[in-house]
């Protein structure tokens, strides 16, 4: 909007814009190893469930190269990640977490927490320090507690574990929206006269699952790059066996597979355009 | 490096090598220390309820970075007409005494209150005039037309663009966010209370994750004959 | 080596492992122990010879014969080498960019199978320098591979495939690649050529089913080695002339399903023909293939009932009279 004023081509006023604007040598052929592929992607970490959705656009540019690419993947141990930005970095980057987590169960006869592949995947991502992934992660699972984790991050591996967070296109979007409505903020106890700030933290999943899906259906009424379809992915405790019950062949093979929860994902639709 | 953000120098040297993406977030970065629409920084939203709208802005008037007050509203009244001013602040502080001027004369010429409508369309010719050296505003009309009790929103791009819409128009440095929230929180019909709560929660929530807009807000509520301004408070830093 | 006097010992050790004893090779390195030393004992002394020629030519040798500056100038003759330009700050970038270029490649999943379709143009900037190119590659028994961008480097890939194939062919154990392994191989060699800044320059297209289910498989994967999968695929300009088009009548899975083989050639022979009118790069002639459970059928078509009736109305880019 701020630059619309401008005719293609026209001289840019030099009081406002010095940078520089002329060719005079021959065009080089520039390349760039990095690319961009829009969409977006939030985390929520409740009680004794996480939640992780993105939508399933991939784009580079005005093209919309497919409406059914996942963003978040199950990397084993019950744990799983979010990647947005660069979509083969990203696809990159989950294959070697996934590696990774395998190669930690494999050797030491356990699966990993959540904050222990926190720390690993940072250092996944710094080790890249001087070619980095062009991808912001977001890892969730379920802490030794069985409490949901959310674990953020920028491009070189900084990190943090967060009850929520947006990354990608529309993030500036939807982070205020779930301020707003997940962590309760600018909202105080009816009656109070706004002097009892309302607390956050025990939403029913149920609720959150709304509240994701308005997030998504608002951002793709306002953002090209998001849009086509939403996946949906859940991390919740795994239900207690019944007194004497036999473990189930396939439930047995998913304790083998998941360490702290069971993850199930639901696919919804978008408006595609 | 110039004043504003700093870099190590490393860094600098890194982000060059990588002849990536990153230098076009360098690019974006020198280009946004001149970019007169976010030099002051500001935020202002309309909305539309059933037989009333509501408009409102922060107050906070900066320089980059730095804040230099926290009381410089927003948000202007032209008889029935309200308008929104976010952008350079020279050039929101013109705009609004040649509005005045404008509308003053033609309270004279037609010996009426100018309507939402018309302003809209002064607003529109009046910088489009300016086509090719505009005024960096992008303003933002709310009222209730008068005669028929519609109410109207609308909004601006600098140049004159209308964009007529019958939810909300959003401007300033915290449109994005503003925009996600209010997709959220916004519904048809809303009475004057609920339009007062939605507009309130989404400025207050956009505001909150913008460094350039903030330090309080007004929010003027406008039914066919009754018009309240309320200042919210809001975080501080 | 140990036998050379001390005053030599400097040059020789840069000559050393060289060998010095027999053949041309060692003759003419010695030409440059000659000149580089002044000692009346030295090995020089055998080498009387201050102007080395070419054995057959006659013409005095330029080239460094060295092994460790081989191929460059000598320095003698055109001073010390400036090696500058290998000590550069910069990362060390191959990256160059396409030479002789194909353009859009096409594919389609219908029931049963997949079809994929590249025409036979290689282009020259914008020459048609080539008009009898083969793009689509079959990989084993269920696989083509489609090619748009650099030819030379999608032949390169062509020649790792085939590679790739003999080595990972077992009919024996019933083991054979098929599209979906073939598609990750390239993926992963297109993702790794950009992490080295020295990308293969194509778009490419791989299509397949499977031998038992007939599952059709349909993948992308570029130069910096972006993924994906759609019922409808198109590299370059198919991108924007074509996927709008054959979205239109397969928008998802399910209705490619429901897509007949006719249905989908006709589809095919559709968009290579709009290709055809707007894309300056493309050809009249096209390879297609078609991948179902039983195998490869392949064929190669010319752009039929062409009407350039359009053209009359675009006005005002020519020397036309308006």
């Amino acid at each position: 909007m701020a630059s619309s004023y401008m005719l293609p081509g026209a001289q840019q006023a030099p009081s406002f814009h010095s940078h520089p604007s002329t060719a005079s040598q021959p065009r080089q052929h520039h390349w760039s190893p990095y690319t961009e592929n829009g969409g977006v992607i939030l985390g929520i970490a409740g009680k004794d469930y996480v939640i992780l959705a993105g939508d399933t656009r991939s784009s580079e540019g005005y093209s919309i190269n497919t409406r059914t690419a996942r963003k978040i993947f199950d990397v084993g141990s019950g744990l799983v990640l979010g990647v947005v930005g660069m979509s083969a970095d990203g696809e990159e980057l989950a294959r070697r977490v996934a590696r990774k987590i395998d190669d930690y169960k494999r050797s030491h006869d356990k699966h990993i927490t959540v904050n222990a592949a926190a720390v690993m995947l940072s250092r996944i991502l710094y080790a890249k320090r001087f070619f980095p992934y062009y991808v912001q992660p977001l890892l969730g699972g379920l802490d030794e507690n069985g409490v949901g984790a959310i674990y953020t991050y920028d491009y070189v591996g900084s990190f943090e574990r967060e009850s929520s967070r947006a990354f990608g296109a529309a993030a500036s979007l939807i982070t205020p929206f779930l301020d707003n409505q997940i962590n309760l903020k600018n909202q105080f106890e009816p009656g109070s006269n706004g002097e009892v700030p309302r607390k956050p933290g025990d939403m029913p999943r149920e609720t959150v699952e709304k509240i994701v899906k308005d997030a998504f259906t608002s951002a793709v009424e306002r953002h090209i790059e998001v849009g086509d379809g939403l996946q949906l992915v859940t991390v919740m405790r795994a239900p207690p066996r019944a007194e004497g019950a036999e473990p189930e062949e396939e439930e047995d093979e998913r304790e083998k597979t998941a360490g702290g929860g069971v993850i199930s994902e639901v696919m919804s639709e978008l408006k595609k355009d | 490096m110039s004043a504003g953000k700093i870099y190590h120098i490393a860094d600098y040297l890194l982000l060059a090598q990588l002849k990536s993406i990153v230098t076009a977030e360098l690019l974006k970065e020198i280009k946004n220390e001149s970019n007169p629409f976010t030099l002051n920084g500001g935020a202002c939203l309309a909305m539309a309820g059933k037989d009333c709208v509501a408009i409102a802005c922060d107050l906070r008037l900066g320089q980059q970075a730095l804040t230099l007050s926290n009381n410089f509203p927003k948000v202007f009244n032209y008889g029935d007409v309200w308008l929104g001013l976010t952008g350079l602040a020279t050039d929101v502080q013109t705009m609004h005494s040649l509005f005045r001027y404008k509308v003053n004369l033609y309270r004279l010429r037609e010996e009426r209150e100018i309507e939402p409508e018309t302003m809209a369309n002064l607003v529109s010719s009046t910088l489009y005039e300016r086509r090719f050296g505009p005024y960096f505003v992008s303003p933002v009309v709310a009222g209730i037309n008068q005669r028929t009790g519609k109410p109207f929103i609308c909004g601006f791009d600098s140049i004159g663009c209308i964009d007529f819409a019958k939810d909300f128009i959003v401007s300033g440095t915290a449109s994005d966010q503003l925009f996600g929230v209010a997709e959220g929180l916004w519904e048809p019909d809303l009475e004057p209370e609920e339009l007062f709560e939605t507009v309130s929660q989404t400025l207050l929530n956009s505001l909150d994750r913008d460094a350039l807009a903030g330090w309080g807000a007004h929010v003027y509520i406008i039914t066919k004959d009754k018009v309240t301004k309320r200042l919210l408070k809001s975080r501080q830093d | 080596m140990c036998c050379v006097a001390p005053d030599v010992v400097v040059v020789a050790s840069r000559v050393a492992g060289l060998g010095l004893g027999s053949g041309s090779f060692g003759i003419r390195n010695q030409a440059r122990v000659h000149e580089t030393t002044t000692s009346p004992t030295s090995l020089s002394t055998l080498l009387a010879s201050t102007e080395h020629q070419e054995p057959h030519l006659g013409i005095p040798i330029k080239m460094n014969q060295f092994p460790h500056g081989w191929g460059r100038p000598r320095d003698d003759v055109y001073g010390a080498y400036d090696s500058s330009y290998l000590n550069s700050s910069e990362p060390t970038s191959h990256t160059q960019r396409p030479i002789v270029t194909g353009t859009s490649v096409l594919g389609l999943k219908f029931n049963g199978g997949v079809i994929i379709a590249a025409d036979n143009i290689a282009s020259y900037g914008s020459l048609a320098r080539y008009d009898n190119v083969e793009r689509l590659l079959q990989v084993g028994t269920h696989t083509i591979v489609g090619a748009g961008g650099d030819i030379s480097d999608m032949q390169h890939l062509h020649l790792l495939l085939d590679n790739l194939l003999i080595k990972e062919q077992y009919p024996a154990d019933d083991h054979s690649l098929y599209a979906p392994q073939v598609h990750t191989y390239i993926s992963r060699v297109l993702y790794q050529r950009r992490n080295k800044f020295d990308p293969l320059w194509n778009s490419i297209l791989t299509a397949g089913a499977d031998p038992k289910t007939s599952e059709p498989f349909l993948s992308y994967v570029d130069l910096r080695g972006t993924t994906y999968s759609a019922p409808a695929l198109a590299t370059g300009y198919g991108a924007h002339l074509a996927v709008p088009i054959l979205r239109k009548h397969v928008p998802d899975e399910e209705s490619a399903a429901s897509l007949s083989l006719e249905e989908a050639q006709g589809l095919i022979e559709e968009c290579m023909k709009v290709l055809w009118y707007r894309d300056a790069r493309s050809g009249v002639s096209y390879s297609w293939a078609v991948v179902t459970k039983d195998g490869v059928t392949t064929g190669n078509k010319k752009i039929e009932k062409q009407s350039w009736k359009f053209a009359e109305m675009i006005k005002g880019y020519g020397a036309q009279n308006i």
